[in-house]
């Protein structure tokens, strides 16, 4: 039986790693850990996952990324799949965004850089729970 | 308003008297005609009428008077009253008196006793004329004086309005670039906090662990282990997550085929220590029933090293930024011109740029070797900023910025082009003037380029520009000069 999914999306490689460290740390093996570099990428995956019939449980996304930005991705999401948990991981506030993903995309928690394990491990729990 | 006065100076009554009637019928309507019988008395008249502020445009003196003679006369009113005209009435024999007023008195006029009374009021007409005339070109200079102060006034105020415009632009696309900054220093800050959490955790929550992990496991298991580790620590390439995504399904496959159970999650854990490739050796550590164990504490003491290394290569980022900074904002404080470089200055500018680059500029370098250039370095700093920042503009940021750095005829050349909406041709001759722009207030001012191009003129330099839409370049050619290298040498 394939492990539901945790998606993490991220321009900065660092961030990627950094977030499926702590991600592996604390949850290990209950989850499988997708990290996307762009919301394409991220749709791509979502897509694959889908076919395969894996569930993804949670979506973290960046909010500035080159190409298509946060808010835009998750509200694409939320359309197809509005059961994802989605937060928002941002090193900027841009504020309408943020109202943007609360509106059309039930963003669960918006987190701001630099973040701490803690933080995003209750955020999600608190998502899942 | 008072009458202007025509004074009339005679020690002979009679003459005094005709000089004054013949006047009278001739400038009553328009003038006072006041007379006196001597020096002294015309003297004393004279002070009279100025003190009442009367304009005195005319003096008419005998000659040949007693006590006072005319010409010292008119040498003393023209000390009291330069701009009145004086007119002497002479003899035959006066020749000296006359040069003496001429000289000392600005004399207008002598007249011949006995005078023509046409004669007379045409020379006082004249006279009355000219003076009114000159009287009115003085006040016009003064006019035109007091304008002029005025105006270099304003000039003053404007250059200074002048200086304080070129601060503020250079303010505005500073603080465009420290707020990208900010976002450049934060991302390393960031990569740094989570990668000593995650190796606080390990301190914290596995290495207790260790010992009774080593006790429990073979020793064949434990040779695997350190195997391993050492594999995935000297695994240095970088990979992207779709990359990793491709590995890990060709993983999963080879270990479906050697029977390894819950073959995914090993393989991600595999992938993600950079052991991509010769897995065979491995696969009596990945069937054994403790593998699970034992492939993630390789993992965790993997990602210590991970984490070492995000550390480093942030903190060398975050330097960087500081050091872009430190050099952007270097005061040239001897006001002198310094051996510079170029293409670090260009560096630095990308450097601070970088946030606002990376997400959709592609950026081709084409750096020749360049000698150091006599220049300031922190206004060059400015002449780069503000071409970049007009290239990225004009693209939106999304496009191809293109620097090529070459060598010709001694001079440095820096051509900086972008894939722009381009400059049409009407406008390509007003960009360098001050205040040109095209764009709305808040994103310029249109001062950059004049910023730039006065910079450029400092280093005896000169800028052009060539565009069509989607290319638009501007040159920038900088002299190298070893003259001057040599003299300061
Ligand atoms: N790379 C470029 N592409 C297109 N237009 C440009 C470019 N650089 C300068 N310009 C034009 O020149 C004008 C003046 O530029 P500048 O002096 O820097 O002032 P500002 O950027 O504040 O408008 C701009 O408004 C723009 O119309
Ligand atoms: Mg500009």
């Amino acid at each position: 039986m394939p492990k539901p999914v945790i998606l993490c999306v991220d321009d900065e490689v660092v961030v990627l790693e950094s977030l499926k460290i702590q991600l592996k740390q604390e949850f290990g093996d209950i989850y499988f850990y997708e990290m996307a570099e762009s919301a394409d990428e991220a749709l791509e995956i979502i897509e694959e996952l889908r076919e395969d019939n894996i569930d993804i449980l949670v979506i973290v996304s960046d909010w500035l990324m080159p190409g298509m930005k946060g808010d835009e991705f998750l509200i694409r999401v939320h359309d197809k799949y509005p059961g994802i948990i989605k937060v928002l991981l941002t090193g900027q506030a841009d504020s309408e965004a943020i109202k943007r993903a609360q509106h059309q995309a039930n963003l669960h928690r918006c987190l701001y850089k630099p973040w701490n394990a803690k933080e995003l491990i209750e955020t999600i729990k608190s998502g899942l729970a | 308003m008072k009458k202007p006065v025509i004074v009339c100076v005679d020690d002979e009554r009679t003459v005094l008297s005709s000089l004054q009637t013949e006047l009278m019928d001739a400038l009553a309507d328009e003038y006072l005609i006041e007379t006196a019988e001597g020096g002294e008395d015309a003297l004393a008249l004279f002070e009279e009428l100025l003190e009442d502020n009367y304009e005195i445009p005319l003096i008419i003196s005998d000659c040949m008077m007693l006590g006072m003679p005319g010409d010292e006369l008119l040498k003393r009113i023209h000390a009291l009253s330069p701009k009145t005209f004086k007119i002497l009435l002479t003899g035959q024999t006066n020749t000296e008196a006359v040069v003496n007023a001429l000289n000392h008195a600005n004399l207008y006029r002598h007249i011949s006793k006995p005078w023509e009374t046409s004669d007379l009021v045409l020379t006082v007409s004249e006279a009355i004329k000219t003076y009114f005339k000159d009287q009115l070109l003085d006040e016009q200079n003064k006019a035109l004086k007091k304008v002029n102060a005025t105006l270099s006034q304003t000039l003053d105020n404007l250059k200074a309005t002048q200086q304080e415009l070129i601060q503020s632009e250079k303010m505005a696309t500073l603080g465009q670039l420290i707020a990208g900054v900010a976002h450049e220093i934060n991302t390393p800050l960031g990569a740094i906090q989570s990668s000593v959490e995650n190796i606080a955790t390990f301190l914290n929550q596995t290495l207790e662990h260790l010992p009774t992990f080593f006790k429990e496991i073979c020793l064949e298991h434990q040779q695997d282990f350190f195997a391993l580790l050492k594999k995935s620590i000297q695994h240095e390439t970088f990979l992207s997550s779709k990359e990793k995504r491709q590995l890990r399904k060709t993983m999963v496959r080879q270990l479906d085929e050697h029977r390894v159970e819950d073959a995914t999650m090993i393989a991600d854990t595999l992938v993600e220590m950079g052991i991509c490739d010769n897995i065979e050796a491995f696969l009596p550590l990945l069937k054994a029933p403790k593998s699970q164990t034992i492939l993630n504490t390789a993992y965790q003491l993997a990602s210590l090293q991970k984490s070492t290394q995000t550390i480093m290569a942030a903190s060398e980022r975050a330097a960087k930024v500081v050091f872009a900074l430190k050099s952007f904002a270097r005061y040239d404080s001897s006001g002198e011109k310094v051996p510079t470089n170029l293409i670090e200055g260009i560096e630095t500018v990308l450097t601070l740029y970088h946030n606002q680059l990376k997400h959709g500029i592609e950026i081709i370098k084409n750096y020749a070797q360049l000698p150091p250039v006599w220049g300031y370095p922190a206004e060059l700093n400015q002449v780069w900023t503000n071409i970049i920042h007009n290239a990225l503009q004009a693209m939106s940021y999304k496009g191809t910025l293109k620097i090529d750095v070459t060598e010709q005829d001694n001079h440095a050349i820096i051509n900086i082009t972008d894939s722009g909406i381009g400059i049409p041709d009407e406008i390509k001759q007003k960009i360098f003037e001050p205040f040109f722009t095209t764009k709305p207030t808040g994103e310029g001012c249109g001062l950059g380029l004049d910023i730039v191009k006065r910079i450029i003129d400092k280093h005896n330099g000169k800028i052009t520009v060539e565009s069509v839409v989607g290319k638009t370049t501007l040159t920038v050619y900088i002299p190298i000069n070893p003259n001057e290298e040599k003299r300061h040498a």
